[in-house]
């Protein structure tokens, strides 16, 4: 009788499933296990990695809203205000407005009647308590152009300011100083959130390579053991990567969660002030922040690791 | 027959000292060789040359057919897995027990070989070194010898050609050090090359294995097992 071939059923998947599971204890296994035991020498990194993360993400998100006020700023800094004198006639107001519309360096013109300028009025601090003190309605109506280049906004001033439909009184208002103020004030912060953020970061990464330095030397004879009994190189260097990465992500984790925590108590203490001050800041963007931070943190955890398990088998 | 290790004309300086001279020898499959020599000699450094910790200065170091001396870092460990290790000092790692030990070289090595495969080719290991019913206890409730065997069965769990061996017995009494070269007779009889590196004069004078002679990095004897007379290095030191 021929002899019968007995093929072993599944060989294929059940090397997979040991090969994963060898990787998963060599790898993640032992790099949890470890960093637990060194909990203790881990600490100072994990402080100063979470510091660092929060005011990254604090600072992140100060110059989100900074970038977008600075964009608010510029619309409304390239906005004349063309204040229409009382009682003029229809015609006079739309022979302007149509002038304006006309003028290639005008991007748009809205017309504002008294009473959306009385609205408008209420919503800035202090004019309230102005438009109270009147019994009738102050504020004037108002064809508002927007510029499209902010240096023209002087010419087109001075060609509507003497027209037979403007207030001769108080003709037109804008602020371009006001607007490169804050380019100069933003610029000041950006630099100095820069630099903050440079010293704050050299700091952090030393702190953590030293930190993760300590520990690869506390287990060194385990580095070299493994190295003598054939371990490939990844298999030497990935525990301590996982570790940096376990540091780090926990760091990012809990800054991430500040961030966000922050952002969204400012937003929902704040209301219309915050979204003044930091306009565009929403829980979208808090999530989204916290998330960057989170992944920063396991990129320069795992990064920090990487590079001092290599100098130490360099050396 | 090919050599399993293949020593032409290395040399291996460390600044302007020379550790080792200008050494040409080879090893065959199935030979107990002791390395001999003073302190100072070269003899760690062959052997880290052999397990390529080290690269020669000058020379061609081939180890079972892979040429060490060119082997880039990244090959290393396909190198070492074909070379069993054992030290003087043991290296065990304290938080693994002896079996578990043992099965760190086989799985390291090979990813493919499950928990249970690696358990059960760990215990034959132990109990082929006389600690079979040892295999869960850990490195410090193990006595010098015992922890030296468990050494010298991670070293073979994998069925390496090449076994080295610096100072074996260098942290053994003289009973326990006889059953380590008892142990490392048994590997090199199931066709195993071992090289040992030792300074136990006794034990090699009495084995009448092959004997190879370092002073001052110069391999200057090669004496043949069964004509180790008088010790060369003794004779120039």
């Amino acid at each position: 009788m021929a002899g019968v071939v007995v093929k072993a059923r599944f060989r294929r998947r059940r090397i997979v499933r040991v090969v994963a599971a060898n990787l998963f204890r060599y790898l993640f296994q032992g790099a949890a296990r470890n960093w637990f035991r060194n909990m203790g020498s881990t600490a100072p990194a994990l402080g100063s990695m979470s510091l660092l993360l929060l005011m990254s993400g604090l600072i992140g998100l100060s110059g989100f809203a900074l970038y977008n006020l600075e964009q608010v700023e510029a619309a409304q800094a390239s906005l004349l205000h063309v204040y229409v004198r009382e009682g003029v006639a229809s015609a006079d107001v739309n022979a302007l407005w149509d002038r304006l519309a006309s003028d290639p360096r005008v991007a748009s013109v809205n017309y504002t009647t008294k009473a959306q300028a009385l609205t408008r009025a209420q919503h800035i601090p202090g004019l309230p308590q102005l438009a109270d003190a009147s019994e009738s309605n102050p504020f004037p109506a108002s064809l508002d152009v927007q510029v499209k280049n902010i240096d023209d906004i002087a010419s087109i001033d001075s060609m509507v300011r003497n027209n037979v439909a403007v207030d001769p009184s108080y003709p037109t208002s804008y602020d371009r100083g006001a607007y490169q103020r804050i380019q100069a004030v933003l610029f000041g912060v950006a630099v100095a959130g820069f630099a903050f953020l440079s010293l704050l970061g050299f700091v952090a990464v030393t702190v953590t390579v030293n930190s993760i330095r300590a520990a690869i030397h506390s287990r060194r004879d385990e580095v070299t053991i493994m190295q003598l009994v054939g371990a490939p190189r990844w298999m030497v260097r990935g525990p301590f990567v996982v570790e940096g990465a376990i540091t780090g992500g926990l760091a990012g984790a809990a800054a991430g969660l500040v961030t966000f925590g922050l952002a969204v108590a400012g937003i929902a203490a704040g209301a219309g002030t915050f979204t003044r001050f930091a306009p565009g800041v929403t829980v979208t963007v808090a999530v989204l922040a916290a998330l960057i931070v989170f992944a920063t943190g396991l990129g320069l955890g795992s990064g920090s690791s990487l590079v001092s398990i290599r100098r130490h088998l360099e050396s | 027959m090919r050599s399993i290790v293949e020593f032409i004309g290395v040399t291996r300086a460390y600044g302007s000292r020379l550790a080792l001279d200008d050494v040409h020898l080879a090893l065959e499959p199935g030979e107990l060789t002791f390395l001999v020599g003073p302190s100072g000699a070269g003899k760690t450094t062959l052997l880290k040359l052999i397990n390529r910790e080290i690269r020669p200065t000058h020379g061609e170091v081939w180890v079972d057919g892979i040429a060490a001396h060119t082997l880039k870092a990244s090959r290393v460990a396909e190198l070492r897995r074909r070379v069993g290790v054992v030290f003087q000092d043991f290296k065990l790692l304290p938080r693994l027990t002896a079996m578990e030990n043992v099965a760190l070289a086989l799985q390291v090595g090979d990813l493919r070989v499950s928990d249970d495969e690696a358990s059960e080719r760990a215990l034959d290991a132990l109990d082929a070194v006389g600690l079979g019913d040892r295999g869960r206890a850990f490195p410090h409730q193990l006595s010098g010898g015992q922890q030296q065997r468990v050494a010298v069965a991670r070293a073979v769990v994998a069925q390496p050609p090449l076994l080295i061996a610096d100072e074996p017995t260098g942290n053994l009494d003289i009973d326990t050090s006889w059953e380590m070269m008892d142990l490392f007779g048994d590997i090199a009889a199931f066709g195993t090359a071992v090289l040992i590196a030792t300074h136990n004069v006794e034990i090699v004078r009495c084995l009448q294995r092959r004997v190879l002679t370092l002073v001052q990095g110069r391999l200057v004897r090669d004496q043949p097992a069964g004509q180790t007379g008088r010790l060369a290095w003794l004779a120039s030191s």
